[in-house]
């Protein structure tokens, strides 16, 4: 059944949250069959192998009034709310009419361990179904909204007008909505990290009228999701990869798309690559130390090792040369994607052939792009010599070890060479 | 899973058919009396004193005449009252009785002048909760004043009664030999007319009434909600997806709750968390790392400016969208401007959510409603047929500031239980007559100084309104029948009606017979802050019952470890 292929894909192997809603939009199910889906995916594994699967419940009823202390005490003070009127000494009219109990309902999200707990705290139960479920429990209930805000950006070429039926969503006759300013498709996704996790999975599972859509608008689908179309042609998206490449690049933390790596992205962790911008990054990288990445990170190593190689390279010409004419670069770099020989086994032909696309990306990259990194990274740098910024970029976020002798390097031969420089100008004269 | 219930929900997927659900209509004819002129037409130069003395024209006659009804034949020690045309025909020891405007002039009360000298503080002076000094109650003075000047008011009265400054009242005393004003009582203009339901006329979208006959009589809900605070962290938003969730219909509650009978969702004020991501970003780590960002950025700086918040919002209320039409209410902290009235978050904010504005307008043409309405702050309109008047929280909280409560010793960092004292100030907003009855003396200002100091803005002259020269729009012409009042820290209700005299025949006979068009009732509503109570208020727009409904996250085992 297509519903349970794609859980057990995403659940189980790729260890992906999937909520009901998630569900139900790659689905194309109503929310409700997609809550049941979700119910029997977790009931049915778990039988088979226990602990499995953990899921969240959302219960919504009206809770005991002795509620936890995050209810401001709205029961205790109800009566008293208009005791005295001291502003207009004469008038007291409402007595009765402040007292009335206003009703307050209640919809929480629960994790499976302390669904009995929450109950507990309920008076009357009006509705308990999955809201999500995953491969590991969640420590935080907010990880959550990754997902949602992950499902807010990859779907915006679906027309909620159109959908929203499918997803039972309330429909509303009404809605004006002017027409010609459609709006952009995830332009935003440049500020935040890229989705690149459940896209392409849903894409390969997804009904065939989705991949006629992206067929009719090409111009959209493209800019929205470029591990999707990695996915599906790589042929075809070659060139705006290559440009998206060096957009992303520019950017600060994104980590830009890497598009070879779409069979390892797909394995990846959703939680740990779709983490919002900033602070919060660290510390989800530190919830998931398990939800591990072992395919990629062979790649990843493999990647790193010719970055580094790369960088040891440019370090030492510019160790070399101390005047660093950009006359003199190019032809120095020119070889460099030669010199390196991809370690791995080439396991695709056309992985080898975006490879040589990005690495003219990313060199092209460096040169735009350093003086931003070179802000970030290393600010001492920045202070001794300004004009020699774009050695120092560091293309990924989440850096290997490795990588830190490398920027020493960088460190320790930099300043040598500011200084020679003065030294070689009062030389020649 | 032990329940033995299945809810629906917890039980294998079955081929069960889902009718689609619409939503009812929503009828919705918002009144642009805070709506600025534009661009070059909006000026700063004129003098404040048009609008207090706007606000005295208008209101004078209606607290005159309860005042004639209450003291007219009013006689003490013989003495009959005597009305005063002006406050300064005030006679020595006349029993008499004048209108005018209250000023209060309080310790704490920031000044403009002040502020100008001391320009270079060495530290920024603590965040004002009150203008009054508790250790010294007899520097607050209250006054009255009208075109002819000014007197002050004495009494133990004053001590029981609490004012702000541009409320105008009625006070009965006599003038000392310090030639203060013996207090013996105050009336206000009570509360104004208030228009029947649909008194704008019903007009209901075109379409909607082919589907009227679906609508199976049950009634809608207007839907409030304030402070949603979304910071664009992952931390804030869990909440805000059940939200969504509920208003969309996914989670549905079958009963009165029901999400489809929501027909309009009105956000009131402060819906990005913005200042409290930048105070913190810049308190914390990033301050070694912005000395050295040194070099000078021109134009958009990542490091600066996060859209991360905006874009948040923009994302949840394009989602919303398609559902359910939304009115956007800008809010202290939001992109928009700082004095009130503050005008809508600009449609350009929104990327995804625009499309779903009116079109801008051309020309003369009326403006058409959009489906998304980005409003002032305060703003007026009618939902449903009932007029509402609401703001964002910043006429409670300046209020607030002037009363001097009996709690106040306690440390003033701490936030103490005043929701009461909020609601009975609301109730008294209405029976002023004024909705913002410290505008322009106070309100803002005191904020301007807070942010400004702060955030290092460069303030030149604090606004506190704009000052409008041919109308005072903060009076209440004609009393609402939902006064609501956003981010709020808990969340209150109540229903008020104006005092007749006839009231005095007994409460309950008025309330049930057809007295309610007679006796005007207001249903207050003190809005909490979402991202502090994750309270969203439902008003059945039948009955005007209130309804909340929570969203939270359970603290499990996990939390508590």
């Amino acid at each position: 059944m297509n519903s349970k292929l794609y859980l057990a894909e995403n659940v189980l192997n790729e260890r992906h949250t999937v909520t009901y809603r998630s569900l139900s939009r790659s689905l194309k199910v109503h929310a409700n069959r997609a809550k049941q889906i979700l119910y029997e995916f977790h009931r049915t594994e778990n039988a088979k192998r226990p602990h499995s699967v953990h899921a969240t419940y959302v219960i919504s009823g009206v809770q005991k009034p002795t509620a936890p202390p995050a209810t401001n005490g709205h029961t205790k003070d109800e009566d008293e709310v208009m005791q005295s009127s001291p502003y207009l000494p004469s008038s007291m009219p409402n007595q009765e009419a402040a007292s009335d109990v206003v009703s307050i309902a209640s919809i929480l999200l629960v994790r499976e361990e302390d669904l009995e707990d929450a109950k507990a705290t309920f008076e009357s139960v009006k509705t308990i179904h999955v809201y999500s479920v995953q491969a590991a429990p969640l420590q935080d209930l907010n990880t959550l909204t990754t997902v949602c805000r992950e499902l807010a950006l990859t779907s915006t070429q679906d027309d909620p007008l159109e959908c929203g039926s499918q997803w039972g969503m309330i429909q509303n006759r009404d809605v004006k909505r002017r027409s010609g300013t459609r709006p952009p498709p995830a332009a935003k996704a440049a500020t935040t990290a890229k989705p690149e996790s459940t896209v392409p999975a849903k894409r390969s599972l997804a009904t065939k009228e989705s991949a006629v859509r992206q067929e009719n608008k090409p111009d959209e689908s493209q800019p929205t999701s470029d591990s999707q179309s990695s996915v599906k042609s790589s042929s075809k998206s070659a060139a705006p990869q290559k440009g998206k490449s060096n957009l992303f690049s520019s950017f600060a933390k994104t980590k830009p798309p890497k598009p070879k790596h779409a069979d390892s992205q797909a394995t990846h962790s959703g939680a740990d690559d779709v983490v919002p911008d900033d602070a919060s990054e660290d510390d989800a990288e530190e919830l998931f130390p398990e939800s591990g990445d072992k395919a990629p990170s062979t790649n990843r190593e493999t990647k790193k090792e010719r970055e580094e190689k790369l960088k040891k390279m440019m370090e030492e010409e510019d160790a070399d040369d101390e005047e660093m004419a950009d006359a003199d670069e190019e032809p120095q770099r020119e070889p460099t994607p030669e010199e390196q020989p991809p370690p791995p086994p080439p396991s695709k032909a056309a992985e080898l052939k975006e490879e040589v696309t990005v690495h003219g990306g990313r060199r092209r990259g460096r040169r735009q792009v350093m003086k931003k990194k070179t802000v970030k990274d290393e600010e001492g740098y920045l202070v001794t010599r300004e004009e020699a910024t774009w050695e120092s970029f560091s293309e990924d976020e989440p850096a290997p070890p490795k990588k830190k002798p490398a920027v020493n390097v960088a460190k320790a031969k930099g300043k040598p060479t500011g200084q020679g420089n003065i030294m070689s100008f009062f030389g020649k004269k | 899973m032990t329940a033995t219930e299945d809810y629906g929900y917890l039980r294998p997927p079955s081929d069960e058919k889902y009718d689609a659900v619409y939503r009812q209509p929503s009828s919705y004819n918002p009144l642009h009396t805070f709506t600025l002129p534009m661009g070059s037409d909006r000026h700063y130069q004129q003098q404040y004193g048009d609008m207090y003395f706007l606000r005295l024209a208008k209101l004078k006659p209606a607290v005159e005449k309860i005042a004639t009804d209450a003291w007219g034949e009013l006689t003490i020690a013989g003495e009959s009252a005597r009305r005063v045309d002006r406050v300064l025909d005030v006679r020595q020891g006349e029993l008499c009785w004048m209108a005018g405007t209250v000023y209060m002039d309080m310790p704490l009360k920031p000044n403009i002048l002040e502020d100008l000298t001391k320009e270079t503080f060495t530290s920024a002076p603590p965040p004002r909760r009150t203008y009054t000094d508790p250790s010294n109650p007899s520097a607050t003075q209250i006054m009255v004043e009208d075109e002819s000047g000014r007197i002050r008011l004495t009494g133990n009265l004053l001590l029981s009664t609490q004012l702000a400054t541009g409320v105008i009242i009625a006070a009965l005393g006599t003038e000392t030999v310090d030639g203060e004003f013996e207090v013996i009582d105050i009336k206000v203009p009570d509360l104004a007319p208030q228009p029947e339901r649909w008194a704008r006329g019903r007009l209901l979208p075109a379409e909607s009434k082919e589907a009227g006959q679906e609508k199976s009589g049950k009634s809608g809900k207007i839907a409030f909600i304030s402070g949603l605070g979304i910071t664009g962290s992952s931390s804030d938003t869990l909440a805000l997806e059940l939200l969504s969730d509920y208003l969309l219909g996914y989670t549905g509650i079958d009963d009165s709750a029901d999400p489809s009978r929501i027909t309009r969702l009105i956000i009131a004020g402060n819906s990005l968390g913005a200042s409290v991501t930048a105070d913190a970003a810049a308190t914390t780590a990033d301050n070694a790392v912005k000395k050295k960002l040194a070099p000078k950025k021109y134009g958009y700086d990542a490091s600066a400016y996060n859209s991360s918040p905006i874009t948040q919002l923009d994302n949840f209320l394009a989602e919303l969208l398609p559902s359910i039409p939304v009115t956007l209410m800008a809010g202290e902290s939001d992109p928009a401007n700082f004095s009130l009235p503050q005008q809508g978050i600009h449609r350009a904010m929104f990327p995804r959510s625009r499309a779903y504005c009116a079109p801008p307008s051309t020309g003369d043409n009326k403006q058409e409603v959009g489906w998304f309405d980005s409003v002032s702050n305060p703003w007026e309109g009618d939902v449903e047929g009932w007029r509402l008047w609401g703001c964002s929280g910043q006429n409670v909280d300046d209020v607030l500031r002037y009363l001097d409560f009996p709690s106040d010793d306690v440390d003033p960092v701490v936030d103490r239980d005043d929701s009461e004292a909020r609601l009975r100030i609301m109730e008294a907003m209405l029976r002023w007559r004024c909705g913002v009855p410290t505008a322009p003396d106070t309100i803002c200002r005191s904020l301007i100084m807070q942010r400004g100091r702060r955030n290092f803005l460069l303030i030149t002259i604090p606004i506190g309104s704009y000052p409008f020269q041919t109308i005072d729009p903060f009076i209440l012409e004609s009393s609402p029948h939902i006064f609501f009042t956003g981010n709020q820290p808990v969340f209150k209700t109540t229903v008020i009606e104006a005092e007749g005299p006839f009231r005095l025949d007994g409460d309950m006979e008025m309330k049930d017979s057809d007295a309610d068009t007679l006796n005007s009732r207001v249903r207050i509503l003190s809005i909490p802050r979402f991202k502090d109570t994750g309270e969203l208020i439902l008003v059945d727009t039948e009955t005007l019952e209130v309804e909340v409904i929570r969203f939270g996250a359970f603290a499990g085992q996990e939390e508590k470890k």
